[in-house]
């Protein structure tokens, strides 16, 4: 069974995140860079049907970030993955998602697979569509936010649980699919010490557009991000006090009226 | 020479062959192990042997111990006897007497009745502890162990009541062949048999008895728990004579292993295994251990019993097999995963140790393997090494804010001032919680009130590698090493300060191995400085309070007095004391990485602790480490107490 996780590198969720002066993206000083989390759970779901099946299984790595997005494919082959496709190019800064998923796709249509696994959106930009848009360029189906996944015996279809308003549902999917993948899913392993050796001499193909016969950018026309704004400063918080509450709720109305003149 | 000398002879022979080859099996099977290297300061070693094997100076500490000092002289001496009298057997005319005269050997003899009189009633205490008073540290679940300390206590009662028994006949032998003015405990004896039979026939009948049980002693000794007589001495030798809170360091430069950490018989080093030959199955280890009296699976006493039923069952296998031979796995049955993260790493077991095991090596070394082989060990701990890994402190904070807490405080870091005094290592405690902070706070004015020269690292400081280390995470915490060994070597200080006696333990004794040596103090250390040199001045504080060592500050590193005088000097009330304090103190319950771990099974340790304050009457705990405030803090809150009593650390009452 051949299986592809896309992988994303992402700002840790505890870095403090500035835009830089220009507003084209964030200052990446002083912020550590890691893989998505939820890309993480899709390497373990990946991990888990490579050990599932046995034989020639083997999960492919494809990330799509700058040169240093090294040092997360490495953490991903620690884990177990056997190889990894890193499209990596300078021109490439900020693509939008289709952007993104046309990348992908020719990147992803060089290699076999039965099954992509991905995270259900990155925690940078929150965007979730490029393994919906995958899915159509690659012509397969998809099946997003996935709490559990279960092979069939014979590998050829799979079922998969998504947790909905009020319960799960489950969804009956042919093979090749493609899945993103949610927090409970699984818990993604800790790289043993033997894995991160290895990780070190596994191969990892580094591709640019030109390499995925791209002359151009694709995808840029249909949308692209014009500014990167800070937050508006927030006002100050205060807290209305008393005793009983009807007095609170005067002295609010007094605050609304006569300082905040908003009533 | 008699026939039964030309008897005794044979057997005598033949036992010490098989003596012999049984000796051989063991240094054998101490060579399975990995090399490590005890063969330094031969005179402290030598005097070593002299104090704790001669003068059994931590057997004593306890009065139990008075039963094993008594019982270990008797067998000396009554030794001595068995020695002549086969001797004398084998060649008629051998006796001390005839050798050093009759002085010499009366006294000896002497004193063989005497201790064989005191030997007889060590054992009886011994077994009414066993079976009446059923200590705590004699607890254990393996029915073997109690059975085969009962034997052996009662197979030296026989062995001594047949001395007695061949010294008595020997009394009534004509001519006589003990000088009843030498031995007054037979002479007793010897009234009681006169008459009974021929005293020629019952001395040789008890002489044959006595030296076949003794012969059979020698070929048991090795596979029982008596295989302290022959490992412990050589245990104490070669123990530890470096700091107490080192882990050995680990070697990652080759690439291929599969394997890291310690997971059979093999990858434990020789001294290690010899640990194991050295048990003497006191349990006083288990006795102090904060995580069997809060009933926890671990106990060490267990853990060193199984690990040598283990060693034992494996060696010949291993022995026979070669490198080839595979090696049944310890950890699992033998040693089990709960155990071996019970652990706190607080060092109280081998505070104990009569023979100086060192349990907190060996069960590291057991996490070693389950974190960095097998990747499997408590859920919570992986955010942990996450978060060390990403923002190299345990807490998810981003590691950018760790200097977060200075602002304002106009703190001098070291990146802008170069060249100081005194590097201020606020850790990880200090930069991210919230007790920690208001105690890094607390510094950073006395600092500055006395003009020190100081700098903190600020942004540049990452956690110091203590926890991951004892969290088994070798090859995390040696990353951290390096990158602080490298940020410490950018600046021109004298001295590192620390607040946390487990980055001051880990300076001190642990950054050595990776070749960074620098004068570390704690911070109890330095206030008394200070307060010594007038530069600081007491406000006054609670009524009563209590101070608590933390294990890596007392008992790892013997900083018992300077915290006490400190509190003393900052004009504080009546100081209790706990009834385990100092090198004997009582671990909170976060050393070894516990911190960041559930406490599920038993009770909470920081809550026993607690208890234990309370029942004293204090209305503060003072405290001179991070981890043990949030413990006595979280425990106080279990108990609703956190109102009236306060925990304070030692930087906060100035």
């Amino acid at each position: 069974m051949k299986i592809i996780v896309l992988l994303k590198r992402v700002p840790d969720s505890e870095a403090k995140i500035l835009i830089n002066k220009e507003g084209t993206g964030i200052r990446e000083d002083g912020v550590k860079f890691v893989i998505n989390t939820y890309d993480e759970y899709a390497i373990e779901e990946g991990l888990l049907m490579k050990e599932k099946v046995g034989g020639d299984s083997k999960v492919t790595v494809v990330c799509m970030g700058p040169d240093e997005a090294t040092e997360a494919i490495r953490t991903a082959l620690a884990m177990g993955a056997d190889d990894a496709v890193h499209i990596a190019d300078d021109s490439l800064s900020n693509p939008g998602p289709f952007t993104t998923a046309t990348i992908m796709a020719k990147a992803i249509g060089d290699e076999e697979f039965d099954i992509i696994f991905c995270g259900k959106q990155a925690i940078d930009d929150d965007m979730a569509q490029v393994h919906c848009i995958l899915a159509e360029m690659l012509d397969i189906p998809q099946v997003s936010v996935a709490i559990a996944f279960e092979l069939s015996d014979d590998t050829t279809k799979a079922t998969v649980s998504r947790r909905i308003e009020g319960g799960d549902e489950k969804i009956d999917t042919s093979l090749p699919v493609i899945v993103s993948c949610d927090k409970g899913l699984n818990d993604p392993r800790y790289a043993s010490l033997p894995g991160i050796m290895k990780a070190k001499k596994k191969e990892i193909r580094k591709k640019s557009l030109a390499d995925l016969g791209f002359s151009e950018i694709p995808g840029g026309g249909r949308s692209r991000i014009l500014k990167w704004l800070p937050l508006p400063k927030g006002g100050e918080c205060r807290m209305v006090e008393a005793e009983e509450t009807p007095d609170a709720v005067r002295e609010l109305v007094r605050l609304l009226r006569e300082e905040a003149k908003v009533i | 020479m008699t026939a039964d000398g030309i008897a005794l002879l044979v057997i005598l022979l033949g036992v010490l062959s098989a003596f012999a080859f049984v000796l051989r099996l063991l240094v054998r099977s101490l060579k399975l192990g990995k090399p490590e290297d005890r063969f330094d300061r031969w005179g402290e070693r030598i005097w070593s042997v002299i104090v704790y094997v001669g003068a059994q100076a931590r057997v004593l500490t306890q009065l139990a111990g008075l039963g094993h000092f008594i019982i270990f002289y008797g067998f000396v001496f009554i030794s001595l006897g068995t020695f002549e009298h086969i001797g004398g057997m084998i060649s008629p005319g051998f006796s001390y007497a005839s050798i050093f005269g009759a002085k010499i050997a009366g006294m000896i003899s002497w004193v063989q009745d005497v201790l064989g009189l005191l030997v007889l009633g060590a054992i009886i205490v011994s077994l009414f502890r066993r079976f009446v008073l059923k200590p705590l540290r004699l607890q254990i679940d393996d029915p073997k162990a109690k059975k085969e300390a009962v034997f052996i206590l009662c197979l030296i009662f026989v062995l001594i009541l047949l001395m007695f028994g061949m010294k008595g006949a020997g009394i009534l032998m004509d001519p006589p062949k003990v000088d009843r003015a030498y031995a007054p405990v037979s002479a007793v004896v010897a009234g009681l048999i006169d008459g009974k039979a021929d005293p020629h026939i019952l001395e040789r009948v008890f002489a044959w008895i006595h030296h076949v049980i003794i012969f059979y002693f020698l070929i048991f000794i090795p596979f029982s728990k008596h295989i302290h007589i022959l490992g412990a001495v050589p245990n104490i030798f070669f123990r530890n004579l470096g700091p107490g809170g080192t882990l050995s360091r680990m070697d990652f430069e080759d690439e291929s292993a599969e394997k890291f950490g310690n997971s059979e018989v093999r990858d434990f080093t020789w001294k290690q295994l010899l640990d194991l030959y050295a048990c003497t199955e006191c349990g006083r280890c288990q006795a102090v251990c904060p995580a069997y009296l809060t009933e926890k699976p671990l106990s060490p006493f267990r853990v060193i019993h199984m690990m040598r039923g283990h060693f034992v069952g494996d060696r010949q296998k291993l022995l026979e097999g070669g490198e080839e031979a595979e090696a049944t796995p310890i950890i699992g049955k033998t040693v089990t995963e709960d155990e071996i993260w019970a652990c706190t790493t607080c060092g109280a077991c081998m505070q104990e140790c009569p023979p100086f095991i060192e349990h907190v090596q060996k069960i590291v070394d057991m996490r070693r393997y389950l974190v960095m082989t097998e990747s499997s060990f408590p859920h919570e701990m992986q955010p942990v090494f996450r978060n060390m890994e990403v923002n190299y402190n345990p807490w998810s904070m981003g590691f950018s804010t760790r200097a977060d807490w200075a602002e304002g405080l106009d703190v001098p870091v070291a990146a802008e001032k170069q060249e100081f005094d005194v590097l201020f290592w606020v850790g990880c405690s200090g930069s991210f919680d919230t007790s920690g902070q208001s105690v890094a706070r607390a510094m950073v004015e006395i600092l500055k009130r006395a003009e020190v020269d100081f700098a903190i690292l600020g942004v540049e400081e990452m956690c110091c590698g203590e926890t991951a280390r004892r969290m088994g995470n070798e090859y995390l915490a040696q990353t951290l090493i390096e990158a602080n060994i490298e940020n410490l070597n950018k600046y021109r200080f004298n001295r590192i300060l620390t607040t946390c006696p487990h980055g001051f333990n880990t300076f001190s004794v642990e950054y050595p191995q990776f070749g960074y040596e620098k004068t570390v103090v704690h911070h109890s250390q330095f206030l008394l400085e200070l307060a010594a040199a007038g530069k600081l001045a007491g406000t006054g504080n609670g009524s009563k309070g209590v101070y608590h060592d933390s294990c890596y500050l007392g008992r790892y590193n013997g900083i018992i007095d300077e915290p006490r005088e400190l509190i003393k000097r900052s004009g504080a009330g009546e100081l209790a004391e706990f009834g385990r304090r100092g090198k004997r103190s009582f671990c909170c319950g976060a050393g070894g990485g516990r911190m960041w771990m559930e406490e599920t099974i038993g009770k909470r340790i920081n809550e026993e602790r607690v208890d234990e304050a309370l029942a004293l009457g204090v209305d503060t705990i003072y405290t001179a480490c991070p981890f043990c405030m949030t413990m006595f803090e979280d425990g106080l809150k279990a108990r609703d107490k956190e109102e009236e009593v306060k925990v304070k650390d030692i930087a906060e009452i100035f």
